[in-house]
């Protein structure tokens, strides 16, 4: 809101200092990938596509090829997202308008279990892994993501569908249609936007994860960018930050992607969705 | 049951199967490795009885007497059936029933006594050879053999002639077996643990701190960006929120470079004469520093976003009122703004607090714990007793039983705010079918 009363000029210098750090490290994480710098100094002075190698130049021996792993990253976070969205939309709806028994258990169950974070299961989670196979495989840290996720899915999801009239659904049945269809014909296309968004936003959390793959399937074929990134940071005793930030952004451009397209949506699961 | 209450359950099978086996499978599992002394060391799943050097060791270190120790370890030489039908096939059945006769069920410490003997025996092997080759059909050793269970192994050391009290033999399985047991002994090891206290001291720092940084911040970014035009609000806006997409790995990355001795800070502040140096890992305090920034920055986007739609929801009219009443800038903050705010406020105190609690991730990606365990909290703690140290042998167990507080933690808390948010009001009565 702006007001004759007072001036904005103020309020804009207070925010634009606090607001420089952020914005000097955005700056440097792109500038930095394409340029050089002589050391001790900070203004880059040449032009170079080399920290970009590691995009077209064979791997080092005992690293995997970048390509594969953001195939992995791919197939993880859309898999997930797959899993969460179906699993939570039918729930949320069973939830939300559904007659059955313990509906006041399962969903103070629910709430609970969004208590959990990682931390507290992952170490149950890997013994598990390790003696059912999915020790470092893709399928494992797909599965354990979706459970993981899931509370808040369906949370979200139960909310939206509290959002749609009633009438909907009464008119519907007025006219002889079962619960099923009205709840596929009628009931979801009014919380598309709920879908989209949720979509967004269990893309974006299961694309930047990083524990699980990093603790379930930690090495090789299994790897996903985040712990590729990691890796790299790790394993160097003189660091190439030029060549981390490189990477980084490789590893950061779906989701801009995604900001750009959907920042509407995500503002709103963001702001609006954890209220419950 | 009726049809409508299949279609509800039907509707959330999917949901529910997966949550089973990859969450609450998961909780139980934690509460029941807590109790057990899983490690690398006894693997995960069963282990074996087998006495060697090593256990023979364990077993004196546990108070066995020195004389049953050493017995244990000892070969003996005995005269049993298996020896006899032995000897039988390589010297005869002569020898063998004479052997048999007279010495049946003797135990002899070393193969010289056992020769000894062998030589009062008339249908003996002539060749001295041959009667060292006999004897050795004796030896019976329980050194190096790998059993299955506590009976067998118990069997075999009493079929090697030696006596135990109940008490030894409980002292021995206990001791010798390689996999994991039930034990409630983590709990006492985990406030045995020099750091422990600092290390919940630290959690409380970090969750205070944390939070107090990413709501004041949030709160500020919310009204002030509420106060600007609004073009120039969205790009503030996305520069706050981008930390909360941005992939965690990056974010921290960014952070390292600003911090690194050849980075930003150091680059910057050497052209004052500062001497370039590691800013986030330099001293214990500095560590802090950018924990909180790293975790307040991305806490305080959802703060932005929570207060900011808050904000909006006011009525413009009653601003526009206190305009006209001549109310300060902060007159309106104070009076009309933040109290409107107090329920988002609480929400995200809640809500921070728990996972704050319990989250990890940036303080492992920037400074693992350190400088010297300065930043170590309670759930990294955990992360690193069970899953990731330097000194290889997890403490699967141990670090269930970390988490274990935890989940006890967060249970307590989300009964505590079901009551404030009023769970009654989240479950509506379905309108269809009563």
């Amino acid at each position: 809101m702006t007001s004759s009363n007072f001036r904005s000029w103020p309020l804009f210098l207070v925010l634009g200092v606090i607001s420089m750090p952020l914005v000097i490290m955005y700056v440097y994480l792109f500038v930095d990938t394409v340029t050089d710098t002589t050391a001790g100094s900070l203004i880059p002075d040449r032009f170079t596509l080399h920290h970009w190698r590691f995009l077209w130049e064979e791997p080092e021996t005992g690293r995997v090829s970048i390509w594969t792993v953001t195939l992995n990253t791919f197939i993880f976070a859309i898999c997930t997202t797959l899993i969460n969205v179906s699993a939570s939309v039918t729930a949320g709806y069973a939830l939300s308008r559904l007659n059955m028994p313990f509906k006041r258990f399962f969903l103070g169950g629910i709430l609970t279990l969004h208590a959990f974070p990682t931390i507290t299961l992952i170490i149950s989670i890997f013994l598990i892994l390790q003696m059912i196979g999915l020790y470092n495989t893709l399928i494992g840290v797909i599965l354990v993501k979706t459970a993981l996720e899931l509370p808040f899915g369906i949370w979200i999801m139960k909310g939206f569908f509290d959002n749609v009239p009633w009438e909907i659904e009464m008119a519907g049945l007025q006219d002889g249609a079962s619960r099923f269809t009205v709840w596929w014909k009628l009931v979801l296309p009014q919380v598309q936007p709920g879908v989209a968004a949720l979509a967004v936003f269990v893309f974006l959390s299961a694309w930047s994860e990083f524990i699980l793959p990093q603790v379930l399937a930690p090495s090789g074929s299994a790897q996903v960018l985040s712990t590729y990134l990691s890796n790299l940071i790790f394993d160097d005793i003189k660091p190439d930050f030029n060549m981390f930030k490189s990477v980084g952004v490789f590893y950061a451009l779906p989701v801009i992607v995604v900001y750009l397209i959907f920042n509407k949506q995500l503002m709103n699961i963001y702001g609006g969705g954890t209220k419950g | 049951m009726r049809r409508a209450h299949l279609l509800g359950l039907g509707f959330l099978s999917p949901a529910l199967a997966i949550i089973l086996m990859l969450f609450l499978i998961p909780v139980l599992l934690t509460v029941m490795f807590s109790f057990t002394n899983m490690s690398t060391a006894t693997g995960i799943s069963g282990g074996a009885y087998e006495i060697n050097a090593a256990s023979l060791r364990k077993l004196s270190d546990a108070g066995a007497q020195e004389s049953f120790v050493e017995t244990l370890g000892k070969e003996a030489f005995v005269v049993d059936d298996a020896g006899i039908t032995a000897a039988a096939a390589a010297y005869g059945e002569q020898f063998a029933n004479e052997v048999g006769s007279q010495m049946l069920g003797e135990r002899f410490d070393s193969r010289r006594d056992l020769e000894r003997a062998f030589r009062k025996l008339k249908s003996r092997p002539r060749s001295t050879r041959d009667i060292k080759k006999a004897a050795d059909l004796f030896k019976r050793s329980v050194l190096n053999v790998r059993f299955e269970t506590a009976g067998g192994l118990l069997d075999a050391v009493t079929g090697n002639g030696i006596e135990m009290t109940p008490d030894q033999q409980e002292l021995l399985t206990k001791t010798i077996y390689t996999g994991w047991t039930w034990t409630s002994d983590n709990f006492a090891l985990m406030a045995q643990i020099p750091y422990v206290w600092r290390v919940a001291g630290n959690t409380l720092m970090y969750v205070v701190l944390t939070l107090a940084a990413s709501v004041g911040l949030g709160l500020f970014l919310a009204i002030t960006t509420f106060y600007l035009p609004s073009g120039t609000a969205t790009t503030f806006r996305a520069i706050w929120f981008f930390p909360r997409i941005l992939p965690n790995v990056i974010f921290v990355l960014m952070w390292k470079w600003l911090a690194w001795d050849t980075g930003f800070l150091s680059s910057l502040l050497g052209n004052f004469g500062v001497p370039p140096r590691n800013w986030m890992l330099d001293t214990g305090a500095n560590a802090w520093v950018f924990i909180v920034l790293i975790n307040g920055i991305v806490g305080a986007s959802l703060g932005m976003i929570l207060f900011g739609s808050a904000i909006k929801s006011i009525p413009q009219s009653m601003l526009h009122a206190s305009e006209v009443d001549g109310a300060s800038r902060w007159q309106q903050i104070r009076y009309i703004i933040l109290p409107q705010l107090r329920w988002p406020i609480m929400f995200i105190c809640a809500y921070s607090t728990l996972s704050l609690l319990t989250s990890f991730e940036y303080i492992l990606l920037s400074t693992d714990g350190g400088p010297g365990g300065a930043t170590e909290v309670w759930s990294l703690m955990a992360f690193h007793t069970a899953l990731d140290n330097y000194a290889g042998n997890l403490q699967y167990g141990l670090g269930a039983a970390m988490a274990l507080m935890l989940v006890i933690v967060g249970i307590l808390a989300s009964l505590v705010y079901l009551r404030i948010f009023n769970f009654n009001d989240l479950v509506a009565k379905p309108r269809i079918e009563q």
